[in-house]
């Protein structure tokens, strides 16, 4: 019987640190030896830079433009860190177009083209923002990513934007196999942050899978195209996001999620997050 | 959610706003939408207005930017500019007008800025939005008129008393638009007026164009064309007056002395327009009184149409040919506000022949209502039928007129059983030729 690929998406507030978590995440169960695929559902398609090592990728939608349905997958499909077949499915201009209908029409692209191949473990979507519309919600409709981590930190707008998404994932799980997995911090120093998205998380009926710290190491990698585990495997942050890919890869606790309301958003805040603070503005 | 519609009778507003392009002559409509709403439209609209053909630029010769999926993901305005650029090339018209279907709409194409592009060609590009998630073909009529009375026709131009248009009459919607306004422009003429109706025999984009002359603006409906006059009367400051479509002597007479009041017309002038229009014709529905009388030419009547045929034509039967209608389908969408004005029709006759009136754009809802407007049989020894019978709607009816063994006019859209030409049902003329077809299909087998 053909190994089932674990397909999973990745989603959260814009600037909450996906596509970065995604590539030291992906690297880490890289280095352990599993068979990746990243697909970048960004129209800015930067999802796979810190793989690459750079931003010179041609995009699917960048390919269909050009050359119609001539596109061939070595066009679009280039190898990273460790052999991990990098995508990006690329998007219009701003202001143009429809980014969302561009997601549906990659994702179809590159199953008509042969990308999921047997030898993958897990394919990974680095999903844009929010999930606006229906098109940023293709990777978790029927026959694609059946597990969805959501990248949060204990800023509010962060949690506002991980209540949202799982309104849209609760939608689409009643229907079909979509499951959450569970909330990464993608720390942000925030004041008693473990607790408040420890708190947040139980009440979405999932888990804090994982607490990756806030380290500056992160960005001295970014700034030289490298995820930290290529950049300085021997740090502590590098063991970090190996932990974290650990978790993902011991995963079993899927949900559907329990999306909360405003007003319960905001009592767990002002319960968690908020009660060190209310006579202590320093930042 | 909406419910859905079981067989409408109308289409998408699209296809309301390409057949009033096509009834207007010289005008070339620009579609910017998916391939096949064009080609799918004119077949509808074609077939179902009485097979009115592509006109001067139409039918299968539509410009269409037909966008694709890349269009749809990386925006279709380069696809729209260069659509306008070769339809200008090849195409000689007058006025361009650059329609939207709902894709272009959804991914937010900018029109407004593709337009900029020609600003500088001689001939008017106007550009009007018509989503069909906005509405059905009556909107897309409105929308389209709104669209050309802001951005078409001539601003600030001095009003002259004796000039009037004529609105509310969708072309294709309503199978007989041209005979129709022949016929209530004739008789406006009458009255000494001077009459735009824009898709008028004879009439061209100067009528249009001019429009803004016009010290009036009569909307022969209560619901199509209301919201363009509304807009004409925002933008050069015309108003309006809503009356019914006139259908026979009674309507027609009622409507000239309405119309003829509104404009401060000369109330005894109308009056000796309105006998001598009504001397001639029942001059002609007196020949019709033998036949009517001998072999019983009297029915029940279910009539099924649009807000503006549905009351006109039930009122027809009733007090011009002394039938009985029982049952009056409106097949529109239509809110609170237009029903009401609707239902208002349905009273102040001569006959006091009031049938039930519904509301409902399934076209499978018409039987069921035949057991509110009439008592069904229990098989009682004696048991008053509902017959003779007559029904008068669309080609949709035409199943249920079979089931029923009764005979069918089609009047209202889709009428594709019928080559449709020069016929009117408006007006006095329209009057005896409804009398006509009715009454003929009753004698067909003498």
């Amino acid at each position: 019987m053909a190994k089932k690929i674990r397909q999973i998406a990745i989603y959260g507030k814009g600037g909450i640190g996906k596509s970065t978590t995604t590539q030291n995440l992906t690297a880490g169960l890289a280095d352990s030896g599993k068979k990746i695929m990243v697909v970048g559902c960004d129209p800015k398609a930067d999802s796979t830079r810190l793989l690459l090592g750079s931003l010179a990728q041609r995009t699917v939608l960048d390919s269909m433009r050009e050359t119609g349905d001539n596109v061939t997958l070595e066009s679009i499909m280039k190898s990273g860190y460790q052999g991990i077949k990098c995508v990006e499915s690329g998007g219009p201009e701003p202001g143009v177009g429809c980014a969302g209908r561009g997601i549906i029409t990659s994702i179809g692209l590159l199953e008509r083209l042969g990308a999921y191949t047997e030898d993958l473990d897990f394919v990974f979507y680095d999903v844009l923002g929010d999930v606006v519309c229906g098109g940023f919600a293709m990777p978790i409709r029927e026959g694609k990513a059946k597990e969805i981590y959501i990248v949060a930190s204990g800023e509010m707008m962060a949690l506002y934007a991980a209540n949202n998404i799982a309104k849209g994932i609760q939608r689409y799980a009643q229907k079909g196999g979509v499951r959450l997995g569970g909330i990464i911090c993608n720390s942000r120093n925030v004041d008693r942050e473990i607790e408040l998205l420890r708190a947040f998380s139980e009440e979405l009926g999932t888990r804090l899978i994982y607490f990756v710290p806030r380290d500056n190491i992160v960005q001295h990698a970014e700034i030289r195209r490298k995820t930290v585990l290529e950049f300085k495997p021997d740090s502590s942050q590098a063991e970090e996001y190996r932990k974290l890919a650990r978790s993902i890869n011991e995963n079993t606790h899927f949900v559907i999620p329990k999306p909360m309301t405003q007003e319960r958003l905001e009592a767990i805040l002002l319960q968690y997050g908020l009660m060190d603070m209310l006579d202590n503005y320093k930042i | 959610m909406n419910k859905f519609v079981d067989r409408p009778r109308f289409s998408c507003a699209l296809g309301g706003a390409l057949f009033t392009l096509r009834a207007l002559a010289r005008a070339i409509p620009i579609i910017h939408a998916s391939a096949g709403c064009g080609y799918n439209l004119y077949t509808t609209g074609n077939a179902g207005a009485g097979y009115l053909g592509g006109g001067y630029c139409g039918g299968t010769g539509w410009s269409s930017s037909n966008v694709v999926e890349r269009e749809i993901v990386f925006g279709g305005t380069d696809r729209l500019s260069e659509q306008i650029r070769s339809t200008l090339e090849l195409i000689d018209g007058d006025l361009f007008v650059v329609v939207t279907g709902c894709m272009v709409e959804m991914i937010g194409d900018d029109i407004s800025a593709v337009l900029d592009e020609f600003a500088g060609e001689e001939v008017p590009i106007v550009a009007v939005s018509t989503p069909s998630f906005k509405g059905n073909s009556y909107d897309g009529y409105d929308m389209l008129l709104g669209g050309l009375f802001s951005d078409y026709v001539r601003q600030g131009v001095e009003k002259r008393a004796d000039v009037v248009n004529l609105l509310g009459l969708v072309p294709g919607q309503d199978a007989f638009y041209k005979g129709n306004l022949g016929e209530i422009k004739r008789l406006l003429e009458r009255l000494g007026l001077r009459v735009n109706t824009f898709f008028g025999e004879g009439e061209t984009l100067e009528n249009l164009k001019n429009s803004s002359e016009a010290s009036l603006n009569i909307v022969l409906s209560d619901v199509y064309g209301v919201k363009a006059a509304d807009v004409f009367e925002k933008t050069h400051g015309t108003p309006y007056i809503s009356l019914p479509l006139p259908v026979g002597a009674a309507q027609t007479s009622q409507f000239l002395l309405e119309a003829a009041d509104a404009l401060r017309l000369s109330r005894e002038a109308a009056e000796r327009v309105v006998a001598d229009e009504e001397a001639r014709y029942y001059d002609y529905i007196e020949r019709i009184a033998d036949i009517y009388n001998d072999v019983d030419l009297q029915r029940y009547a279910v009539v099924v149409g649009d807000a503006n045929y549905a009351p006109a034509i039930s009122r027809f039967v009733a007090d011009e040919l002394g039938w009985l209608p029982r049952l009056t389908v409106v097949t529109d969408e239509l809110d609170g506000e237009e029903t009401r004005r609707i239902e208002k029709r349905f009273t102040g006759w001569e006959s006091d022949a009031y049938p039930l009136v519904k509301f409902d754009t399934d076209t499978s809802s018409i039987q069921r209502y035949f057991q509110d407007a009439w008592e069904p049989s229990g098989n009682e020894r004696y048991y008053d039928s509902f017959s003779p019978l007559f029904l008068i709607g669309s080609v949709f009816e035409r199943d249920l007129a079979a089931k029923l063994g009764v005979p069918l006019l089609t009047v209202s859209f889709p009428v594709t059983n019928r080559i449709v030409l020069n016929q009117s049902y408006a007006g006095y003329k329209g009057g005896l030729g409804l009398a006509s077809d009715l009454l003929s299909t009753l004698i067909a087998g003498r």
